[in-house]
C-alpha cells in the first residue's frame, strides 16, 4: 500500500516554529506556550501531520510572504512518528507542570524536544525519523527469527 | 532570566556539535572488509564487473531513492560497474552478515567482490567517484587494484590482463635456440 507523502520542508519549518515558541515559552517562564506546541504535536500525531498547525502555519507564511521554497516529498509514517515522540515528551513535561507541579521536570522535557526540534530544523537531521526506521528493521529482525 | 537564557545557549551550543559530529560521518566512504557471495548480489559466477555498489536500502527511506539515483548515474557513465540494490527488510540475513544499521548504506566491492569501502547515509557522488575512479584519497589502494592516476573503469581489466600477460612472459625462461 503506498504511504501518504508530507513536504519535508513543511516538517522543517514547523519544527523550526515550534524551537521559536519553546525558547520563548522557557526564557519568559510561560509554561502554557509549550501546551500550545503539545496540542499542535497532538494535531499532527493523531489525525496526520497535514492536518498539523505548524505545518499550517509554514504553509501560511510561505503563501503571504511568497516564498519559492520547492515541495520535497518525503513519507509520512517516519515525520509522524517523530511528532509522537515529541507529543509523548511534552506529555511528561505537561505532567510536570501541572500535575506533579514540578517546573525543573516540565521544562527538562520541553528543553530535550527544544533541542531535537532545533536539530531537525538547522540540519534536517530527524532523530524520531532515525528511531522510527531503526525499530523498523529491528522488529522486522524478530519477525523473521 | 540570565541562566535561563545561558541554557539554552549551552543546548544550542550542544546541538551545533551534535549536527557537526553527525554530519561528518553522514555518507562518509570507510574501508572495510568482507566480501559478498555472487548468488547475494544476484551475479553469475563467472560474472567479473569492475566494481560493484550495493545499497542496502529500505522501505519509507527518501534518501535511498537519491543515493539509488547517484549510483545508477555513476554506472551510466562508467562502464563495466554495476549496481545492485537491496531491501534491507527482505534481506535481514545480509544486513545482519555485514552490519548494516541504517538505510542507506552503500558498500563498493572490487571485480572478486571483495568489499573495499562502505558508507551510511547519503554518499556523495564525488566521494563515490573518487572510489572507484582514484587517485585514493584516504591511503587505500584502487579498488581495482591499479595505480593511483584515474583510469577508467573499463579499462581496468584490460590492462590488469595485460599486466599478467607480461609478467607471465617475464616468468616463463626464454626457449633455448635449437
Amino acid at each position: 500500500m503506498a504511504t501518504r507523502m508530507i513536504d519535508r520542508n513543511a516538517h522543517r519549518w514547523g519544527a523550526g516554529i515550534s524551537v521559536v515558541v519553546l525558547v520563548i515559552a522557557y526564557v519568559a517562564n510561560l509554561s502554557a506556550l509549550v501546551m500550545i506546541i503539545w496540542v499542535a504535536l497532538g494535531i499532527g500525531t493523531f489525525f496526520g501531520l497535514r492536518y498539523s498547525p505548524l505545518g499550517a502555519a509554514y504553509r501560511i507564511g510561505k503563501k503571504a510572504l511568497k516564498l519559492n521554497i520547492p515541495i520535497v516529498p518525503e513519507d509520512e509514517p517516519p515525520p509522524r512518528f517523530a511528532q509522537l515522540m515529541g507529543f509523548a515528551m511534552l506529555s511528561l513535561s505537561a505532567i510536570g507542570f501541572y500535575l506533579l507541579d514540578n517546573r525543573v521536570m516540565g521544562w527538562t522535557f520541553a528543553i530535550i524536544v527544544a533541542a531535537l526540534q532545533t536539530l531537525l530544523a538547522a540540519t534536517g537531521i530527524c532523530v524520531g525519523c532515525e528511531m522510527y526506521l531503526f525499530g523498523k528493521r529491528l522488529t522486522a529482525n524478530r519477525g523473521a527469527a | 532570566m540570565i541562566t535561563r537564557i545561558l541554557v539554552i545557549a549551552a543546548v544550542l551550543v550542544a546541538c551545533a556539535v551534535f549536527a557537526i559530529w553527525w554530519r561528518r560521518r553522514e555518507g562518509r566512504l570507510v574501508p572495510a572488509e568482507g566480501f559478498f557471495e555472487h548468488a547475494d548480489v544476484g551475479l553469475q559466477p563467472r560474472e567479473r564487473p569492475a566494481a560493484v555498489l550495493v545499497e542496502f536500502s529500505g522501505e519509507n527511506c527518501a534518501p535511498c531513492t537519491m543515493v539509488e539515483s547517484r549510483l545508477h548515474k555513476l554506472a551510466a557513465e562508467l562502464p563495466d560497474v554495476r549496481v545492485v540494490s537491496i531491501d534491507a527488510g527482505e534481506r535481514l540475513d545480509l544486513a545482519d552478515r555485514y552490519r548494516v544499521r541504517r538505510v542507506p548504506t552503500v558498500f563498493v566491492t572490487d571485480p572478486q567482490l571483495r568489499v573495499i569501502w562502505r558508507a551510511s547515509g547519503v554518499v556523495s557522488e564525488e566521494a563515490l567517484r573518487g572510489a572507484l575512479l582514484g587517485p585514493d584519497w584516504a591511503g587505500r589502494p584502487h579498488p581495482g587494484g591499479v595505480d593511483a592516476e584515474p583510469v577508467p573503469l573499463a579499462r581496468l581489466r584490460s590492462r590488469d590482463r595485460s599486466r599478467r600477460r607480461s609478467r607471465a612472459k617475464q616468468r616463463t625462461p626464454a626457449r633455448p635456440p635449437a
